[in-house]
């Protein structure tokens, strides 16, 4: 095999945003050296424009419909890249944002935060272009590596250092998994592009090979049995931190499962079928029913993010187009609700200095806009019309009927009315309970913002969802060629229009 | 205001929560203003659209349809019929006279009334959705407003724990005391409340999603499911359980009840009249629309379940409301025995018995709206709700004691009052099948009078307690209007209930006929003369009964035109009647 590494200027054109962001990465670590008097919310949002610019870039492409792969097929330049890399660079501006008034207690390495998070946001977005198992590798190592950091970052703090550590040995067990399994499935088929292993029979070593695989990704998005790493590490973690590694990381593992699943495993679907439905009835129920147990808002997100996952693999279990339709479009909702949960988490938890649900005792009186926010926030999570939330759900659950999943769906149905109590629990304490401390809580202009953000995706989507219905229906035309084992398909209205 | 009636009276409450989000709460009387003009504007666009639906024609009406999803087949479909017609109307007559009843509130007067304009919007819009999709978004809506307002606005019922009847044993309704180990707090109640009803919303939700997909349709349109869908078998029979028990847990069907009188109990009283008059009537509506227009034939089959269950319904809910000391169990109660009746209207799926169960609905909803209203205004008064401790408030409330007498006897269906014509229609109709249940009803209306005038002769009659005597009467305009409102509806459309009658045969007549039309391949050999005669007596019956339109004449059709169409029901062999308890 040889590389062809003459690239031509279009070739350069696929790689811009990546380009533009490196670039501008190390513009904020120079600009952080170089004029150490600078304020360092400046960072921000001068890290804030560079994304707005990869942003720009990336919508131009998804207009311009730029399409095409790099180095032999390792990266490619597709919809589904394009709605993925959005995706991140979306929540990682929200995520500076938010970040602003918690950077501002750190003692140390205030422009680094900045840095590292726009370095794990440039790893993410090469895991959305990944399109062979060597590139899963790397990009994922990547990524995960801002976050190593990231996680660990309040030092003095033993709780942070505790979900550091916790973080770190797991996810390099996990990476040693991973690169095990990419050995053992390049061992049986001597390629590495997803598209290329396709035709692969499953002979053992493959079927290892790929479960391995699967664990490291599970790992990676959190769904049970790989989720053990989470509660503990979304808890001592900062908190802007832990809202980033909630959202960004699981776009773009899904991305590359995606991938992995609807392309180069298409024709074994009955064999994983199976495996994805329990590890979704898994995550969903174990997620929630623990859930219930949390005292600390962290945590209670922490395995409610776990119960979302079990959610969007039933879309992942479902294994057609549509699955993937809606797979993109519940990851959408969740970015808009879990952000906009967690950026209330941190507004409060920079008045008032602490995550416990008891703290957020009548924060209606203290804040309405607060609640009323967290409010909006927690019934999509759990999946209340008008709200984004509820459509992301029905979406994810017409995709399993019409391929028959009814197991799934029953247990995804039953789960709803269990998460509907825990976030109603919080939502007492928020409107029914007395505050303990009576006095308003005013929240910053970044803050607001996401929280505006938040609040306006998660209406909008709910409402009018038509436009991003369409957005991600065009995104995974790839996988249209994905049939359904049911006659349901040939409708009135063929799929993707 | 032509196609845009229904948009108005679905969106003017939602524009009022959002114009209220604007107005800053300490401007107390601009937020009552605002809300009540949203209301206002909602309530007169109710009134246009009923005196304009034209009941000649029949059919869905003031039809509104928007594409909102090709790719889910979901479209914004709104319309109403003869069902949805009545029901959209006391919707918005509860919301408005809810406005004048909450007027006092002063904890968070902006989020109160935004959280009670969307929940009354959100049940508007389940009243005139036409597609499966925005039913269950406008239903699923309309749970989580309850939650807030019982649990920040509720009251926790005191003494819960220690009611006894008069020979002193535990209290009776042990159904919610099994699952209540605590205090019988608000909180308690409003997620109760909340999570029953999201459980049977998620069990209809199923049985949707499956309509979705075996109809192979892909779409969620109603009228294109009904038209076309077909099922048949095992298939059918989960499907219609799954809607049927899904939508009959709010309304609230016997064993599903437990969590209705505790959640009436904890609401504020706009939020109970709302709730009992019209969040109950979610459940028979969603059925009529769901399970009875896509599944006809497995309707008719298995709706004798409704006819059984709707006994427990009439007695059990009258007996605890007999023995309950708590004047907001007694309506709870009283209003959970009341729906047996829609139950056993809808079950006999005749013409005369289904039209008086929807004119139920709207009877219902006013007199239970007026009891809850007062005893919200006596609570505000004395902050007592037991029955017992109350007592001579006449000499305090002369007003309110003779609102209560008329609430009373319009609860009863006391001639003269719409529920007096509804409840006659429900049991002149069903007995033919169930002459049983129509005993059963007859002796529920005993009970009603029974426990209600125990309760009126408690609370408002007798030596009055020394405490009370700083208890007012209704006197400010505020106060009166939405009694006198409710009171007027209830009695104009008892006199005349022309209009009433002649609107709801529009929408029951073609769908009864759906129904019962369709023989089973069972009783087929040998009927098909009798069927085809029986189906010429349905249209003949059906033209006399919307040509009808004066309503003196209206009412003798109602007396001597049905005995034709009860002959012509008793003519094909039908499979309930064989089967019937």
């Amino acid at each position: 095999m040889t590389f062809n590494l003459t690239l031509s200027g279009s070739d350069l054109l696929l790689l811009l945003p990546e380009m533009l962001l490196t670039v501008w990465l190390c513009v904020v670590l120079i600009v952080d050296f170089a004029m150490p008097r600078l304020p360092k919310d400046r960072l921000a949002y001068l890290s804030v424009g560079g994304l707005a610019a990869v942003l720009v870039n990336l919508l131009w492409f998804d207009r311009a419909g730029v399409t095409g792969t790099l180095f032999a097929n390792m990266f490619v330049v597709d919809r589904l890249a394009v709605f993925f890399k959005l995706f991140i660079v979306g929540a990682t501006i929200l995520i500076i944002l938010v970040s602003v008034d918690y950077v501002r207690r750190f003692r140390f390495f205030k422009g680094e935060y900045y840095f590292l998070v726009l370095m794990s946001a440039l790893g993410m977005m090469f895991m959305a272009s990944a399109n062979d198992l060597l590139s899963v590798f790397i990009t994922l190592e990547f990524s995960t590596f801002g976050f190593y950091v990231l996680v660990a970052y309040l030092r003095d703090d033993v709780a942070s250092n505790e979900a550091g550590l916790k973080f770190f040995i797991l996810g390099v067990f996990a990476a040693g998994l991973l690169a095990y399994g990419i050995s053992l499935v390049y061992g049986e088929t001597g390629k590495i592009v997803f598209s290329d292993i396709a035709s692969a029979s499953p002979t053992p070593g493959l079927v290892i090979g790929y479960l391995l695989i699967f664990a490291a990704l599970g790992f990676k998005i959190g769904a049970v049995p790989f989720h053990s790493w989470i509660p503990d590490t979304y808890h001592g973690a900062p908190t802007p931190v832990t809202a980033y590694l909630s959202i960004a990381p699981k776009g773009a593992a899904f991305a590359i499962l995606l991938r992995m699943f609807f392309v180069s495993l298409a024709t074994l679907k009955p064999a994983w079928v199976l495996l994805l439905v329990g590890a979704s009835i898994l995550s969903m129920t174990y997620g929630n029913i623990v859930a219930i147990a949390q005292r600390n808002i962290k945590r209670l997100l922490a395995y409610s993010g776990i119960a979302q996952i079990g959610n969007i693999l039933i879309g992942l279990a479902a294994g057609t187009k549509m699955g993937g339709d809606a797979i993109l479009f519940y990851l959408l909702t969740y970015l808009f609700a879990n952000l906009g949960a967690f950026a209330i988490v941190i507004a409060v938890g920079n008045l008032i200095h602490s995550d416990e649900i008891e703290d957020y005792n009548g924060l209606n009186r203290r804040s309405p806009f607060l609640a009323f926010a967290m409010l909006v926030f927690l019934l999509s999570l759990a999946g209340v019309p008008p709200l984004a939330g509820f459509i992301g759900k029905l979406y994810i659950f017409l995709s399993a009927i019409n391929e028959g999943l009814y197991t799934l769906i029953i247990v995804g149905l039953i789960n709803i009315v269990i998460s509907m109590y825990y976030y109603l629990v919080v939502v007492k304490k928020m409107y029914i309970n007395e505050p303990t401390d009576p006095s308003p809580l005013t929240i910053s202009t970044p803050m607001k913002a996401v929280v505006y953000a938040g609040l306006a995706g998660t209406l909008i989507l709910g409402i009018y969802p038509q436009p991003f219905i369409d957005w991600v229906v065009a995104a995974t035309l790839m996988f249209s060629n994905l049939a359904g084992h049911t006659a349901a398909a040939p409708t009135i209205l063929p799929f993707g229009g | 205001m032509g196609d845009y009636t229904l948009l108005t009276i679905l969106f003017a409450p939602f524009l009022g929560a959002v114009l209220l989000i604007f107005v800053p709460n300490r401007q107390a009387l601009q937020v009552r203003l605002v809300a009540a003009a949203s209301a206002g504007i909602s309530l007169l666009a109710a009134f246009y659209m009923f005196f304009a639906y034209d009941s000649a024609k029949g059919g869905f009406q003031f039809v509104q349809r928007h594409e909102w999803s090709k790719e889910l087949g979901i479209a914004f479909y709104l319309g109403v019929d003869g069902i949805g017609t009545p029901l959209v109307l006391a919707s918005a007559i509860l919301l408005f006279a809810g406005i004048f009843i909450s007027w006092h509130i002063k904890d968070r007067t902006k989020e109160f009334y935004i959280f009670l304009l969307i929940l009354a919007a959100a049940t508007i819009g389940v009243f005139m959705s036409l597609d499966l999709f925005f039913l269950y978004f406008f239903y699923e809506m309309s749970v989580i407003p309850m939650y807030l307002l019982l649990g920040i606005w509720g009251s926790h019922t005191k003494g819960y724990l220690d009611m006894t009847d008069p020979e002193g044993l535990r209290k009776r309704d042990s159904v919610s005391f099994i699952f209540n180990f605590a205090a019988n707090s608000k909180e308690y109640a409003a997620m109760k409340l909340t999570l029953f009803l999201s459980v049977g919303a998620v069990v209809a939700l199923m049985g949707i999603l499956l309509i979705y997909k075996f109809s192979g349709l892909h779409t969620f349109d109603i009228l294109v499911l009904r038209e076309q869908a077909k099922f048949s078998g095992s298939l059918a029979t989960i499907i219609w359980l799954l809607i049927f028990f899904g939508f009959a847990s709010i309304a609230p069907l016997w064993p599903l009840h437990s969590w209705s009188p505790v959640g009436h109990a904890a609401a504020p009283a706009a939020t109970s009249m709302l709730h009992a008059g019209v969040l109950m009537k979610l459940g028979h509506f969603s059925i009529i629309r769901v399970a009875f227009e896509i599944l006809p034939e497995t309707t008719r089959e298995l709706m004798p379940i409704a006819a059984v269950l709707c006994i427990f319904n009439i007695l059990y809910g009258g007996y605890v409301a007999y023995y309950a000391r708590d004047t907001k169990y007694v309506i709870g109660y009283s209003s959970s025995s009341h729906m047996g009746y829609v139950f056993l209207g809808m079950a006999a799926l005749d013409y005369i018995s289904l039209t008086g169960a929807v004119l139920y609905m709207f009877a219902h909803a006013l007199a239970t709206g007026m009891l809850f209203a007062m005893a919200g205004w006596v609570y505000d008064q004395t902050h007592s709700r037991d029955i017992p401790s109350l007592g001579g408030l006449v000499n305090r409330m002369p007003f309110v004691a003779g609102c209560f007498l008329v609430a009373c006897m319009a609860s009863v269906g006391m001639p003269g009052t719409v529920n007096f014509i509804a409840e006659i229609m429900i049991l002149v109709g069903s007995w033919n099948k169930y002459p049983f249940q129509v005993i059963v009803a007859v002796l529920g209306i005993v009970l009603t009078l029974a426990y209600l005038f125990r309760m009126m002769r408690g609370v408002f009659y007798g030596p009055m307690e020394e405490q009370y005597s700083h208890a007012h009467d209704a006197v400010a305009m505020v106060d009166r209007l939405p009694l006198l409102l409710m009171i007027a509806c209830s009695i104009t459309f008892g006199i005349f209930p022309g209009h009433f009658y002649n609107v709801i045969r529009s929408g029951v007549d073609p769908l009864v006929a759906r129904i019962t039309q369709v023989v089973p391949i069972a009783a087929q050999s040998g009927s098909d003369e009798l069927r085809v005669m029986s189906d010429e007596l349905y249209e003949v019956a059906g033209q006399q009964a919307s040509a009808v339109g004066a309503p003196g004449a209206n009412r003798s059709t109602l007396i001597t035109g049905d005995p034709l169409l009860q002959d012509c029901n008793g003519c094909p062999p039908s499979p309930i009647t064989g089967r019937e308890p």
